[in-house]
């Protein structure tokens, strides 16, 4: 026992004297990332007619695209569909939630065995890869319709999830669902609304905006409290819009509005925009990202990815119910929707004080005062 | 060992030291010791690797050694109190409630003539298969005080209102319970099974009262398989999340995992304090294990397989027999027939509807055909029956050969092996997922990426559970049948093979058959490990789930209750075959 004790701490050890966990990942790109790095610079180089068919011939020289995605399955399996038929290029995903996708990149790129060409997945996640410094740039002939706010250091934006509160139509009656996040701390909703065990970016945002739009902090914990003795707490949107639908309860105080256009398309009696067409409440816009490896071994099958997923990809998106970074004709996701600028720099900052405080929130414990 | 052939020695050939080493080498050289020493070192690798992984996350900082992982944890503002209060609430209350609904319906299915015998298979088992998901949902839309359809169908229209509340604790604890309730039945099953009845029935005739019997005989003679079920049931509670997930953070109910869930989830992930959870976890089961030790002092006591022939007999029930007759089918119906047919009727909907006109219209197969169209269905079942069999397998062989070291050798360090062999029950399966990626990802074999590396992390997830099917079946077989077999010329091997292990073959395939099942449902380490191709079948339920399709969740549900159901009667039969008793059917 103790043989195998000294061999399992030596192994610990002997891991280049990092972090056992997720740091030191910042190595990952160092070793193989210079190659893949020049092809992803001589794509990017060549004249925007000429790139698209050299990174077919290079990939298709390179065999596979490896990908690592949160994309829920459905559009994980026909993203990989579309991409094959498009390009010729055989892709693997590796599809799960986004923070298994973070932690199998950061394990893989920490022992300098990098496993995949492309990531693509949530907004939070992005900002640590690319934190590690393991993404690298693309600067093909897609970058161009990415708008600004779509850029980040190391990836770009593909898709957007849509803040939204959602309802179920049956149990609240027209005019009486809620038309802006303040609604959510009426009376009219004790008991009947649900709140997601997570959704603390949600909370940031809503309450950046209440202060940026003249609310004073007491007046915004205030509405926190009364919107927390409303609530109670569910685990997982699309388990919200499950029990939404089935009306176990009346109101969602914030969900994804593809999730639940989703489950409205199914039938169910769920809804996010009132009778007139409109999302009366002004929603907040997450962005979430395409990404190549620094250490890809197919850097060419990467870089193509990132080019279509940037391009025919967003119209695939639109298809799919997705609300996709770039503007697309016909997507109408959007419809009747106002938004907000979603708080990247204050997310990208400090997100973990704001997990904190919202799950102190929801645990029923003190406001401690804003900063 | 002295039984094992010598060559001829030419002993006096050697000098002292070199004829000392040879005879040392020759003793270790044993099958006995190559191969008990063999199981030591795998159990002991599986188990630690996590464990180091887990305190080296734990006790660093920045700056080196820290404890600031547990102030973080602890403080005041994590409600550390209140949720280990919660957590034990929960886990001493739904075990409790397993243990009692386990051993009833064993003891009645083992040792009397009760009639139906063939519900109980079901009821045992049914809910074991059932995805914990999928089963608290059930359980929603069961016992929810709005729509639940107990509540809406039976007593709305008697109280005018709904009378159980799933979202209660006493409602965790009922779901848990449920669904725990088959670990008891397997491991009581097994032991109501070796159970020597003449003790019983010397006490019958000596005109002892049923109730005194039961209480002065038959529950101290299977004391260590009731107290392996106590700790087992109580440490899975405290470490389960679907329940607590689903069910309790509704009404703010926050446990152990709950805390765990959420602290994994953050931004940087705080391994540390994840880990000092799970420390906190650990203590508990530490102190259950040293209980439990405790409890099953005087070993012989319980030992009834022994050089004497037996033969369990059913207790006539007599007239009682129509009553437990009812309430086993009674139990029937409220744990799996309810249960199940919510599923069944899910799987049929596009979306999730209380029963009505509208919604039995829109009822079609359409989940069936997705299930059947998804490109990795046929992958992930090959791969989770090929996981299944094998970490069942493994784990069951590793166990026994270290539970007979735990139970039956005075070796040093035995203690510590069996704590050893329990720790992996503590760390949670995000964690463990994370250490053998950090360790297989630095080795030069082949075993990151395949199905390896899942194998590897099933049988250590499951080794704590195999461990206690098996020393509650090694504590009941006396040593002298071993004895007499060595004395009649046996191998230590032969006499494992042929004797210990064929007695200890009830507890041994309930083991077996625990892990398979569980094993299909394992998700929280093999999402970070399998790779594309890899895919498990409780890969593709989560899929499922986060997707929010539902529906088609049930159905899979469905799918795996028949699949499972299936391989459980086949491996029974073969069971059978080898010398399980029939009365397992």
């Amino acid at each position: 026992m103790v043989g195998t004790l000294a061999v399992v701490v030596a192994l610990a050890l002997s891991a280049c004297g990092k972090s056992v966990t997720s740091g030191g990942a910042s190595g990952g790109g160092s070793a193989a990332g210079t190659a893949a790095e020049k092809v992803y610079q001589q794509l990017n180089g060549l004249p925007a007619n000429q790139q698209r068919a050299q990174a077919i011939a290079q990939a298709k020289k390179e065999g596979t695209l490896e990908l690592y995605t949160s994309l829920t399955d459905d559009v994980a399996a026909e993203v990989k569909q579309a991409f094959e038929q498009q390009t010729g290029v055989k892709t693997n995903v590796f599809r799960a939630n986004s923070e298994t996708v973070l932690q199998r990149v950061l394990q893989e790129t920490s022992a300098n065995r990098t496993g995949n060409d492309a990531v693509e997945t949530n907004f939070g996640e992005m900002g640590q890869l690319s934190k590690q410094g393991v993404l690298a740039d693309y600067r093909g002939a897609a970058f161009a319709s990415v708008p600004e706010s779509g850029r980040f250091p190391g990836w770009l934006a593909d898709r957007l999830n849509i803040m939204l509160p959602a309802w179920n139509t049956k149990l609240i009656k027209p005019g009486q669902e809620p038309r802006s996040w303040e609604d959510l701390a009426d009376p009219r909703f004790k008991g009947k609304l649900t709140l997601e065990l997570t959704d603390s970016d949600w909370y940031e945002n809503v309450t950046k905006s209440w202060l940026r739009h003249g609310k004073t902090q007491a007046q915004v914990d205030d509405l926190w409290k009364r919107i927390v003795a409303n609530a109670n707490v569910a685990k997982g949107h699309t388990v919200m819009a499950e029990l939404l639908g089935a009306g176990q309860t009346a109101v969602d105080g914030m969900n994804y509005s593809y999730i639940t256009q989703n489950t409205a398309d199914k039938g169910a009696p769920v809804a996010f925009r009132s009778a007139d067409g409109i999302a009366h409440t002004i929603g907040f816009a997450r962005p979430q990202g395409v990404a190549l490896m620094k250490g890809a071994k197919h850097p060419a099958a990467a870089w193509l990815f990132s080019d279509w997923m940037l391009s025919d990809g967003q119209k695939l998106l639109v298809s799919l119910g997705l609300t996709p970074s770039v503007k697309i004709a016909g997507d109408n996701s959007l419809q009747g929707v106002t938004l907000e600028p979603y708080d990247v720099q204050g997310l990208t900052q400090d997100s973990k004080t704001w997990d904190d405080r919202y799950d102190q929130l929801l645990r029923g414990l003190e406001q401690i005062g804003g900063d | 060992m002295a039984i094992t052939s010598a060559p001829k020695r030419r002993a006096l050939a050697l000098r002292p030291t070199g004829r000392r080493l040879a005879q040392v080498a020759r003793e270790l050289a044993t099958p006995r010791t190559l191969l008990v020493g063999g199981a030591l070192v795998i159990v002991g690798y599986l188990a630690v690797v996590p464990l180091v992984y887990l305190l080296h996350d734990t006790f660093t900082g920045p700056a080196g050694l820290s404890i600031g992982a547990f102030t973080r944890a602890y403080s005041a503002s994590s409600q550390a109190g209140r949720m280990m209060l919660n957590s034990l609430e929960f886990a001493v209350g739904s075990g409790a409630l397993a243990l009692a609904i386990g051993t009833l319906l064993a003891y009645v299915q083992v040792r009397t003539d009760a009639p139906l015998k063939g519900l109980f298979f079901a009821a045992s088992l049914v809910p074991l298969i059932i995805p914990g998901i999928l089963y608290a949902a059930a359980w929603i839309f069961l016992a929810d005080p709005r729509i639940g359809l107990i509540n809406v169908v039976l007593f709305e229209p008697i109280l005018g209102h709904g009378l159980f509340n799933t979202f209660s604790m006493w409602g965790m604890i009922w779901v848990q319970g449920l669904h725990l309730a088959p670990i008891a039945f397997l491991l009581m099953g097994a032991a109501f099974r070796s159970m020597d009845p003449s003790l019983e029935e010397a006490a019958l005739m000596a005109g002892a009262p049923r109730h005194l019997l039961l209480r002065r005989i038959t529950m101290p003679l299977v004391r260590p398989a009731i107290v392996s079920a106590i700790l087992l049931m109580f440490v899975q509670s405290l470490e389960s999340f679907e329940v607590p997930g689903l069910l309790g953070l509704q009404n703010g109910i926050y446990v152990f995992t709950s805390r765990i869930y959420f602290v994994l989830r953050q931004f940087p992930i705080d391994y540390g304090a994840a880990g000092a959870y799970a420390l906190g976890l650990l203590a508990f089961a530490v102190a259950g294990v040293a209980a439990s030790g405790w409890l099953s002092r005087n070993a012989r006591s319980y030992q009834t397989v022994t050089g004497k022939a037996f033969r369990p007999r059913p207790m006539e029930l007599g007239r009682a027999r129509p009553l437990v007759g009812a309430l086993v089918v009674l139990f029937f119906a409220v744990a799996v027939v309810l249960p199940v047919a919510v599923l069944v009727y899910a799987s049929l909907l596009r979306f999730y509807s209380a029963p009505s006109l509208d919604s039995l219209r829109t009822m079609s197969l359409a989940n069936y055909r997705s299930v059947l169209h998804t490109p990795l269905a046929i992958t992930a079942l090959r791969n989770s029956v090929v996981l299944g069999v094998g970490a069942a397998t493994v784990v069951m062989f590793l166990t026994a050969v270290c539970s007979w070291v735990v139970v039956r050798t005075r070796a040093m360090g035995r203690r510590l092996l069996d704590v050893v062999a329990f720790t992996p029950l503590v760390v949670p399966g995000l964690v463990l997922g994370l250490a053998l990626s950090f360790v297989y990802l630095r080795t030069a074999l082949p075993i990151y990426g395949t199905l390896w590396i899942l194998l590897i992390a099933y049988a250590t997830r499951y080794l704590p559970y195999g461990m206690r099917y098996a020393s509650a079946a090694m504590s009941q077989t006396s040593g002298e049948l071993e004895e007499s077999a060595h004395v009649c010329g046996a191998s230590w091997w032969q006499t494992f093979r042929r004797v210990l292990l064929p007695l200890a073959s009830s507890g041994i395939l309930a083991g077996w058959v625990y892990i398979l099942v569980v094993s299909f449902r394992e998700l929280s380490s093999s999402i970070l490990l399998y790779s594309p191709g890899k895919e498990v079948l409780s890969i593709l339920i989560w899929e499922q789930f986060e997707n929010g399709q539902f529906t088609t969740l049930a159905a899979i549900g469905v799918c795996m209750v028949a699949i499972l159901v299936l391989l459980v009667l086949v491996a029974y039969r073969l069971g059978a075959r080898f010398g399980v008793d029939d009365s397992s059917r």
